[in-house]
């Protein structure tokens, strides 16, 4: 790292405040989550109730995790890295501050809304326009305060990390307002295939271009601080931001293979989908070079150690991501639990473990107090990592039953009884995932409701 | 490279600018959106229909996108864009919890959507989709109105041969036990019905009789056989009475003819396509010994028995 930090002790409530979102709303999310799964194997549980209807219930979770949980977790991170790379102050803790209200307004909304069957029924762009609106807002405000910082600071050159956070933030702001069609309020939609590839666009994207950058620039700010070294190849640093821009923004139309849209548009998207491997490796052998030897300094840190296993999770999701692009892949694990066993890895065991990861770095660090409990914070690493491997293991079996099954000529309600203890299990391994949420909540209240001790930092 | 933070935005911006163009734009713009040869848009009652799929999320367990290597409902017509030209907005999804719905219209006729609706076990004992009354009585006229409309024209085709024979099934069931039983066998193809179960009775034949039958069709016809199951109260003419069709002449080939092709125009589906040759003779057989208490199971003639038959080597 190339910056000279300022040693005096400075306060930071924005990152503080994204903290706490995301360690609430995780709670949230994980429950809704375990929520559904419990429907998927006792139905009438929901005993009729509208708004716990499976189809309100799933689109709560999803969002929830990916605009409660993920996302703020992991501009919590950015909100304290970008001071110090930049040497300078935060642009404006109070705008920073409103912000995570308004955020968290935004998601009250998300969930009352949804749940009382307002929805756009288009997956990752569910949300009602006002919504909508609410959350092309607070990106907003968050990328006015990131690049302001940027502009009063006091080191020239942009670390990596900062490309990243501004990158994601203001790319998001405008897919996310093509993907929702926020110019059409009342659908929220194209008509016909149109529909179907924007959709697709955007929703890729939300990885691509949102969770991928922040979680990689977590990675590249906390990895070379643990291990004390600094970043392996800038090349490489360069080599990973503009590949990841060019290529994962267009493969979105992999999510189509089996539909009639253009077919060199399916050409480019699975030619492409393999070619993900150039910006994947070129993030992981950068963060990885830069912590070889260290492990040692990794695995004592909490932080860094769910961070660095987020880096693990992210090779493992994107070689079975390029996989799943090719047709002959496709035909057997499309329309399955297959994909939402990939969806895991990616979302909570590569973005997700990153976000926690990087707040349980700078929590004592923010907080000005040291964690309440480095075992808990142990406990929920494993809690998280067994959970999340074994839906991993779970929903593959599933998918491959399904898949296969369907293959060859069964009907889906025949292959129903199949599924059954997977889907018990599935049950069970959601709620180690979610008393881990609890967990997680419980050791940052009590860091932050703990006396005063010595700053970290 | 110097990354400026002028390189980072606009470099990124203009980036993502040229790809919306080329994978968003394009294919917008060269979109064919001449309707296919089934199209035809939707009524007033079917579009409110379609709002509250929407709003309830039935898209995350059912896609409407029939693929080159599907079987079951709708394999018959594979997706085209022209299908989807009305729909904003489009409804693939990507999940198959449940069935594909994209040719759902006129699968099965209104009653058996709204027991389903009321409690899907009610007739489909392993479903694992959640009730849907909570819509009430208007929401739900809706929302079968849309589910039949899924397939658009040969949906039209198939609800015009439910309303069709659900009339002649009503008919038969108002006039009395004698004139329905009547009707119902002599629309099954003469060989059928003078075909006995060819198949001895086994005891393992009605162990996995008794466990289809649980799986398939013990909502509507209840435990015991009658009629009674928890979807009779939504089904009209409502599920027949097993135990009526002593000394009726019920044929193993009848029931056999029965459970794999079903009864367009009442509740009763087909199962030719879950239920391969040996369960439906079994559940058949087991229906015949248990609630009619008459089965002709391995009655003269039955040809040349096969491999693992019980009993006389010479036959
Ligand atoms: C939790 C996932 C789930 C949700 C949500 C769901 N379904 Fe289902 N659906 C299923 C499953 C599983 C089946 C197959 C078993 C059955 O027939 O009940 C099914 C079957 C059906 C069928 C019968 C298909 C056939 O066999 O002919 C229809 C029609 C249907 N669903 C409509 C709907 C509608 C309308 C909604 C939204 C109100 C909905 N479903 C929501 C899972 C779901
Ligand atoms: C959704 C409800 C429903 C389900 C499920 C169902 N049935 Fe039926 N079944 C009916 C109705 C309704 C009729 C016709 C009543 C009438 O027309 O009087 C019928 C008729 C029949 C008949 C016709 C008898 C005859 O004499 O022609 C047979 C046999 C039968 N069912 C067997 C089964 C079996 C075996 C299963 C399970 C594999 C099954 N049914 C599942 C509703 C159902
Ligand atoms: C980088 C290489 C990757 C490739 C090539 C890839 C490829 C794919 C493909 C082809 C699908 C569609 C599967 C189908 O519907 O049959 C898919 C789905 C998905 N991917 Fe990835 N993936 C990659 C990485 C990631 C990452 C890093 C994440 C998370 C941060 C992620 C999250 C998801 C999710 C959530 C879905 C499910 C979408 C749905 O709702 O249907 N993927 N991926």
């Amino acid at each position: 790292m190339t910056t000279g930090e300022s040693t005096q002790i400075r306060t930071y409530p924005t990152a503080l405040a994204f903290c706490i979102t995301s360690f609430f709303w995780m709670g949230v999310a994980t429950f809704m989550g375990l929520l559904g799964a419990t429907f998927l194997i006792a139905p009438d549980l929901a005993n009729n109730v509208s708004w716990l209807f499976f189809g309100r219930v799933r689109p709560v979770h999803v969002n929830m995790v990916l605009f409660g949980f993920v996302t703020p977790g992991l501009l919590a991170t950015a909100f304290y890295y970008l001071p110090k790379v930049l040497d300078t102050e935060l642009y404006s803790e109070k705008l920073g501050v409103t912000t995570v209200l308004l955020w968290n307004v935004v998601l009250v909304a998300a969930v009352g809304s949804l749940l009382a069957g307002h929805s756009q029924g288009r997956e990752y762009a569910e949300l009602v326009w006002p919504v909508d609106i609410g959350i092309v807002i607070v990106f907003l405000m968050v990328f006015v305060n990131m690049i302001m910082t940027v502009k009063h600071r006091r080191e020239p050159i942009l670390y990596v990390s900062v490309w990243y956070a501004c990158a994601a933030v203001v790319l998001t702001s405008v897919t996310f307002s093509l993907g929702n069609v926020i110019w059409k309020p009342d659908t929220g939609a194209l008509t016909g295939i149109p529909d179907a590839i924007l959709l697709w666009f955007y929703g890729h994207n939300i990885f691509g271009l949102l969770l991928t950058p922040l979680s990689a620039g977590v990675a590249y700010y906390v990895i070379p601080r643990v291990v004390k070294s600094p970043l392996y190849s800038h090349t490489l640093s360069l080599l990973g931001f503009w590949s990841l821009i060019v290529i994962y923004t267009h493969i979105g139309t992999h999510h189509l293979l089996q539909v009639p849209v253009p077919t060199w548009l399916k050409v480019i998207s699975i030619v492409d989908s393999v070619a993900m491997v150039i910006p994947v490796m070129a993030f992981l052998i950068n963060i990885w070079y830069t912590a070889k030897g260290k492990l040692g300094a990794i695995h004592e840190d909490i932080g860094a150690k769910f961070v660095f296993t987020g880096t693990i999770m992210y090779f493992f999701v994107s070689i079975q991501g390029s996989m799943m692009a090719l047709p002959v892949v496709q035909r057997i694990t499309h329309f399955n639990n297959w994909v939402v066993a990939h969806a895991h890895i990616g979302v909570l065991g590569f973005a997700g473990m990153i976000a926690l990861g990087g707040m349980y770095y700078i929590l004592p660090r923010v907080s000005g107090k040291p964690l309440y409990s480095r075992l808990l914070a142990d406990l929920q690493y494993w809690m998280v990592l067994i959970g999340m491997i074994g839906f991993t293991v779970v929903l593959t079996i599933v998918g491959l039953i399904q898949g296969n099954a369907w293959y060859n000529g069964e009907t889906v309600y025949r292959v129903l009884p199949e599924l059954q203890y997977y889907y018990v299990t599935r049950a069970m391994l959601g709620l180690l995932i979610f008393s881990s949420a609890v967990i997680g909540l419980y050791n940052g209240v009590r860091t932050l409701l703990s006396k005063p001790g010595e700053a970290v930092s | 490279m110097k990354m400026t933070p002028a390189a980072v935005i606009i470099g990124s911006l203009l980036l993502l600018a040229a790809i919306v163009l080329v994978v968003v734009y394009v294919p917008w713009a060269t979109r064919h959106d001449a309707p296919s040869e089934i199209f035809r848009s939707r009524s007033d009652l079917e579009a409110e229909g379609r709002l509250i799929y929407i709003a309830n999320g039935c898209v995350y367990c059912h896609s409407q996108s029939i693929r080159t290597i599907d079987w079951g409902h709708g394999a018959e017509r594979i997706a085209q864009a022209g299908d989807y030209v009305s729909d904003q907005p489009i409804l693939l999804g990507s999940q198959r919890t449940g069935p594909d719905l994209s040719q759902e219209g006129g699968e099965h006729p209104d009653d058996w959507h709204i027991a389903h609706f009321i409690n899907p076990r009610y007739t489909r004992p392993n479903s694992i989709m959640p009730e849907v009354a909570f819509l009430g009585e208007d929401k739900l006229q809706a929302l079968t109105a849309y589910i039949q409309s899924l397939g658009m024209t040969d949906a039209d085709q198939r609800m015009q041969r439910q309303i069709y024979w659900k009339k002649a099934a009503t008919d038969a069931y108002e006039a009395g036990p004698d004139e329905n039983v009547k009707w119902l066998s002599e629309n099954i193809p003469q060989g059928w019905r003078d075909l006995p179960n060819p198949y001895p009775t086994t005891d393992a034949g009605l162990a996995r009789g008794h466990l289809i039958y649980q799986q398939f069709c013990i909502g509507c016809h209840g435990p015991v056989g009658d009629g009674m199951g928890p979807a009779q109260p939504w089904l009209y003419p409502p599920p027949l009475n097993f135990t009526i069709l002593k000394n009726r002449e019920i044929s193993g080939g009848i029931l056999y003819y029965q459970i794999m092709n079903g009864i367009t125009g009442t509740a009763m589906p087909y199962f030719k396509r879950e239920l391969e040759s040996e369960k439906i003779w079994d559940v058949g057989n087991y229906v015949a010994v248990y609630f009619i208490d008459d089965s002709d199971a391995n009655a003269e003639p039955h040809g040349i028995d096969a491999a693992y038959e019980p009993g006389d080597v010479n036959r």
